[in-house]
């Protein structure tokens, strides 16, 4: 609770301080700003984004929007979905604070990742009002993301540490490959949901400060400055440059969860809607975890 | 076809800041955008002490216009580099490729949410009708259609700026280093 509070205090300080009168791109720093481009001294971040930005972030972002659902559509055609009986005997899994956190994160991304699309292909759209909102909206949703992403990190960080059971889980591809129905090594979380949540927790606060940057565009850090050597533009050039290449991996496990809750095991969605997960699909998929919960009892 | 460029003599420069007051002046410009900045290096050291006048540079490779994701630059003919305020959705990424500051961003929107970019047009205005009140209003003065020399140049008062075809202005400046001996 009080890492949260210190995160809302240090974005409230970053507001404020963005709103200060002394500009650091247009006022004493520009100097440094001009050197910076493409200096011998300096990190040649200019070039460097503006190449990036030219020819390679929207076409990696196609790649990524086609590529991964492509292969797994592939996947659903040849393997198809896990589908276990949702009428057996269930377990509570996930507490209404659970389901809170998550549903907040994931109707945020639900906005997030559709008008980072609209941003990155903007001349498709064409620009202007359209493009313009999505661009607002995309900031917007990240205030309920920004106010969730901790909690979710705190809640879950003791089943997302990566163990033995994830190597074997890994050397199979969690099983997905077969049609068979074996019981799978995976805890609470297997090896992608755990995967998921690094990128999702490390990932999202990333694109949330770096996305900070790029927003507040004259914010005062000395601090940062004096850190990094980096002026102020440069801090800048670096910030769209995580932010678009963080976005790939976002983006790329965002639809693979998505796919896996939706569609490759049927039903799961539910377990976060209702907190219940199913019997079979947790002997199964959560074959370590079963064991857990069976000398529990509480199956 | 003739190329448009903008060059400061940086031995003429007296630092009067005539230029970017004209600038904002001339195209009504809100408070804290500057089209046209006055820049000192070696600031007081003698001897050293240099002053230059910097806007947008119409680079003929501009990376503003590579790197825009709604595509809202174009570059004329004559290399003038313009922009659409109303494709424009003020992200910022023109600013992070351009090695001059130029873009400027007014901060017009609810909690610092920036307005669509601004930058120097060679006094030569946007996309819309040709010194329409719209034009006028989004872009300044489109002194380049009445014929005359953008506002900056027209004003200096020592002659350091210079602004036309980029041969001409390079001829007017080959002449002036060898009258004085030094200047390259």
């Amino acid at each position: 609770m009080r890492r949260y509070m210190y995160m809302f205090i240090a974005f409230l300080s970053l507001a404020s301080v963005a709103m200060a009168a002394d500009s650091q791109i247009w006022g004493e720093m520009r100097i440094q700003n001009i050197l910076g481009y493409g200096q011998e001294e300096s990190l040649k971040l200019g070039p460097l984004f503006t190449m990036l930005q030219h020819q390679y972030f929207a076409w990696i972002f196609l790649g990524v929007l086609i590529g991964v659902p492509g292969a797994f559509f592939i996947h659903y055609k040849i393997i198809g979905p896990k589908v276990f009986p949702h009428s057996e005997k269930k377990y509570y899994a996930f507490n209404l604070y659970n389901r809170i956190i998550h549903q907040v994160a994931a109707v945020s991304f639900l906005v997030i990742i559709p008008t980072g699309f609209i941003i990155v292909f903007g001349d498709f759209f064409g620009g202007g009002t359209l493009v313009r909102m999505a661009k607002n909206l995309h900031g917007i949703f990240t205030i309920p993301f920004t106010i969730v992403v901790i909690p979710m990190a705190l809640m879950w960080v003791k089943e997302a540490i990566f163990n033995w059971d994830d190597v074997k889980w890994l050397m199979i591809v969690g099983g997905y490959l077969s049609k068979e129905k074996k019981p799978i090594l995976a805890g609470k979380f297997n090896c992608g949901q755990k995967m998921w949540y690094w990128v999702a927790i490390l990932g999202g606060i990333t694109m949330i400060l770096s996305g900070a940057f790029m927003f507040f565009l004259d914010f005062k850090m000395q601090m940062l400055h004096d850190l990094t050597g980096m002026s102020q533009i440069d801090l800048l050039r670096a910030a769209a440059i995580i932010h678009n290449v963080m976005g790939f991996a976002v983006l790329a496990l965002f639809i693979t969860h998505v796919y896996m809750s939706m569609f490759a095991i049927k039903g799961a969605v539910h377990s976060i809607i209702t907190g219940y997960v199913e019997e079979e699909e947790v002997k199964i998929l959560h074959s370590t975890w079963y064991k857990k919960l069976k000398d529990q009892g509480k199956f | 076809m003739s190329r448009m460029k903008f060059y400061c003599d940086d031995h003429r420069c007296i630092e009067c800041f005539a230029c970017s007051v004209a600038c904002a002046e001339a195209h009504e410009l809100p408070t804290g955008i500057s089209r046209r900045k006055v820049i000192t290096l070696f600031d007081g050291i003698e001897g050293k002490e240099v002053s230059t006048s910097i806007a947008c540079m119409h680079c003929t490779d501009a990376p503003c216009e590579q790197v825009c994701p709604v595509d809202c630059f174009y570059i004329r003919e004559d290399g003038i580099v313009l922009h659409d305020k109303n494709k424009c959705i003020g992200c910022g990424y023109c600013l992070y490729a351009c090695p001059f500051g130029a873009p400027q961003f007014p901060r017009d929107g609810a909690f610092g949410a920036k307005g669509a970019m601004d930058k120097c047009t060679m006094c030569a205005g946007g996309p819309l009708e040709t010194n329409s009140e719209k034009e006028r209003h989004l872009y300044g003065q489109n002194r380049i259609a009445e014929g005359k020399v953008p506002m900056c140049a027209a004003v200096c008062s020592t002659n350091a700026l210079l602004v036309g075809d980029a041969e001409s202005v390079s001829n007017i400046y080959r002449k002036r280093v060898a009258g004085r001996g030094k200047g390259v």
